[in-house]
């Protein structure tokens, strides 16, 4: 009974009172459906009525084995994958780039470029997408612009399997990099001023600003963005379904897309479906695992 | 005596003026309606006054909660509804289709038995068994599922006339092209399309309806000759000019504008496209204006080489409304659920759509005078027609007819031959075959 006093402290009760409200939250609207969509996909459910469904039975990893036996699997696997490069290596680099440029005012009129990079990320993602696919279509400006260069230049980007998924990785690099950029101004600005001040009366070039000061104080934040841009690309759906619905034969899907179509056209296979969305769920974890790792290694000198 | 019989009237007036209006008054039912409805379509402000609006004005106590939705959006929301179990009252369908699930796992109600003596005003091939052998939606329309949609004019301006064999239209292919014309559009992006407007009446003119039903039974196979054959020849039309791959960039609303602006002398297409040409009752506008439409004809394919059904389309009975397998038989709401259903197939209804969009009534009774040329040769399309043969996707699962969807896809990108694709989707057949 003392041992439960003392463990039953108001300090620890505050603590729970605060925490507990969140873990709830939490478990209902994220560990709560992974888990159930983990259990789904060990299963043979068909719609219908889950709890209390005498037909429903465990088929063990028969879903996932189909998964990994599917050709578009591997298709929608690889542009989630060449999706994820952009965002890491496009979006990222280029958000801190121009992030730099406007912060340190090496050009003029920082506040309009900043509002015109920043822009895509506030129009409706389905809007980009229609806009985008009117742009690349074989009847669009682009094909007009190209055909006036070479007359009679047909329009194959969308149609070459190799090709198809440029212009998709083009305009997820114009959306998104804004909010990289956004995120990276934000940041420069908490970087004591005083410090490259007297970086540059030392000597210190403009590169060596950036290598020694900026990139180092903001290891943490480019983690951070490193990890937002592994999510979102593993989640990408909306632009690609406007801008392609995949197509053509599935040449442009990712893996939500996968996992959509399986889902809700054709034939619903539910637990494939499911199997599909607990690999995202797996993927984004070890790749996030392996991005922390990196800055334990690597980063961490923002003190 | 006076005082009694005063207070005998009072009591009455009482009694009548308080109890009996609420006895005869019907308790308010609510009704859920999930509704297949583009709102940008011509003639959609219509549709709700005259459809939705007056339903509630002639019956007031049916409380219809709506849903509207248009395209992916829609079956996504159905195939949703489906899997948790709460599906609407009131359901838009197809007979087959995308609409498979919902007839095969009996969750809409079979709608003869409530159709009655009713019957006798829809024309007797409307309600022919659906995809699970009973009336699961009453449909409003016959849908040919392949229309040739010929610019006339165009071809007149180029001194070519209409073709009338598949060497006649190859033929026509260098002078387009020389023009800077392409031959065939079509909105063929998403990949039902192709399939669904027009493999499906390739395979009813080169394989027919009784192979594809010995296919089914398990009887004959996808790699038989004939369906080899119905690839080949597909896959032909790409080597001959007919077809460019670029139909598969090209997205379905996106063709309408191509077609209407002359960027080629054809386009295939289901036949309900045409709605998309016609006025929109509330900006009076069109993409082909009335004055035009008459440079425009509707038909079939020409004669393909080697086929066995001459003149034919695919097409199916069209979509409707069912009705949720959950509602108690004899309620109030099942009253109420098919005063609706009733109503969405009645004679007003079907007149308007016929005068909106085209569509070819599934009632005898129904005609008007208020129709624009293009749904007059919508009309007289049908003549053309000697044969309906079967439209894929109406009677194969989603699992067979996928991968004919991806394959001819991939036939016409290069990606797959003919061979390949038909193995893949006897492999998918043999697969759904041995579940059943």
């Amino acid at each position: 009974m003392n041992k439960v006093t003392q463990w039953w402290t108001e300090e620890r009760r505050a603590y729970l009172l605060l925490v507990l409200p969140a873990v709830a939250v939490y478990w209902a609207v994220m560990a709560f459906p992974a888990v159930f969509s983990f259990v789904l996909s060990l299963t043979n459910y068909n719609g219908g009525v889950i709890f209390n469904n005498p037909n429903i039975r465990l088929v063990g990893f028969t879903h996932y084995l189909r998964m990994f036996n599917d050709r578009f699997f591997w298709i929608s696997l690889k542009n989630n994958l060449l999706i994820m490069a952009v965002s890491v290596f496009g979006q990222i680099p280029l958000g801190f780039l121009f992030a730099y440029v406007i912060h340190r005012k090496l050009v003029k009129f920082g506040d309009f470029f900043q509002t015109i990079i920043y822009l895509p990320c506030v129009i409706s993602t389905i809007v980009v997408g229609r806009l985008w696919q009117s742009f690349f279509s074989p009847y669009g400006p682009f094909t007009k612009f190209m055909q006036t260069l070479s007359p009679g230049w047909e329009n194959e980007l969308f149609i070459d399997p190799q090709l198809a998924i440029l212009p998709v990785l083009f305009v997820i690099l114009w959306m998104y990099t804004g909010t990289y950029m956004i995120i990276f101004l934000a940041n420069l600005q908490k970087i004591d001023p005083a410090l490259i001040e007297a970086a540059r009366i030392d000597g210190a070039t403009e590169w060596q600003v950036l290598i020694r000061i900026m990139l180092p104080a903001l290891s943490g934040v480019i983690v951070t963005a490193c990890i937002l841009a592994i999510s979102g690309s593993l989640k990408s759906f909306d632009l690609l379904y406007a801008m392609t619905a995949g197509n053509p034969a599935r040449r442009t899907s990712v893996l939500a897309l996968y996992m959509y179509d399986t889902a809700f056209r054709h034939s619903p296979n539910y637990p494939l479906a499911n199997a599909i969305s607990v690999f995202m769920v797996l993927v984004s974890f070890l790749l996030i695992v392996m991005v922390k790792l990196t800055e334990m290694k690597f980063g961490g000198r923002e003190e | 005596m006076l005082k009694k019989s005063m207070f005998v009237l009072l009591a009455f007036l009482l009694v009548s003026g308080v109890f009996v209006p609420a006895a005869l008054a019907e308790e308010p039912i609510k009704i859920t309606v999930l509704n297949y409805f583009d709102l940008t379509s011509p003639g959609a402000e219509r549709e709700i006054n005259e459809v939705w609006y007056e339903f509630s004005v002639r019956n007031p106590h049916i409380i219809v909660e709506r849903e509207d939705l248009f395209l992916e959006a829609f079956h996504q929301k159905t195939e949703a509804y489906a899997a948790a179990d709460r599906l609407p009252d009131v359901i838009y369908m197809w007979p087959g289709g995308r609409s498979t699930s919902l007839h095969t796992l009996g969750l809409v109600k079979d709608l003869r038995p409530l159709l009655g003596d009713d019957a006798k005003y829809y024309q007797e091939a409307v309600l022919a068994p659906q995809a699970a052998g009973y009336l699961a939606e009453l449909p409003q329309t016959m849908t040919s599922s392949h229309a040739l949609y010929v610019n006339l004019a165009l071809l007149d301006s180029l001194g070519l006339s209409m073709p009338e064999t598949y060497e006649d239209l190859v033929a026509i292919v260098p002078v387009l092209k020389e023009n800077g014309l392409d031959t065939i559009l079509m909105g063929a992006q998403d990949d039902w399309v192709i399939q669904s407007c027009l493999f499906s009446m390739i395979v009813g003119r080169l394989v027919g309806d009784e192979k594809l039903n010995q296919i089914l039974a398990g009887e004959a196979k996808f790699t038989d000759p004939e369906f080899v054959g119905a690839l080949e020849f597909y896959a032909q039309m790409y080597e001959d000019g007919v077809l460019h791959r670029k139909i598969m960039n090209t997205n379905y609303a996106e063709v309408n504008g191509l077609f209407a602006t002359g960027r080629a002398p054809f386009m295939i297409d289901g036949d309900w496209k045409v709605s998309n040409f016609l006025t929109d009752p509330t900006t009076g506008e069109a993409l082909i204006p009335v004055e035009r439409q008459d440079e425009f004809m509707m038909t079939i394919f020409p004669a393909i080489p080697g086929e066995i059904t001459k003149a034919s389309s695919s097409g199916v009975v069209g979509v409707g409304f069912g009705m949720n397998a959950k509602i108690e038989a004899g309620s109030a709401k099942e009253a109420a659920a098919w005063e609706l259903i009733k109503w969405l197939q009645g004679p007003e209804v079907q007149k308007l759509r016929l005068e909106t969009a085209g569509t070819i009534p599934s009632r005898v009774d129904v005609t008007s005078d208020q129709l624009e040329p293009l749904v007059i040769e919508r009309i007289r399309y049908y003549e053309d027609i000697l044969t309906t043969t079967e439209v894929l996707d109406n009677i194969f699962e989603g699992d067979v007819y996928t991968p004919i969807n991806i394959g001819l896809q991939e036939i016409g990108l290069g990606f797959a031959t003919p061979m390949e694709v038909a193995e893949r989707t006897q492999e998918a057949f043999d697969a759904w075959f041995a579940r059943q």
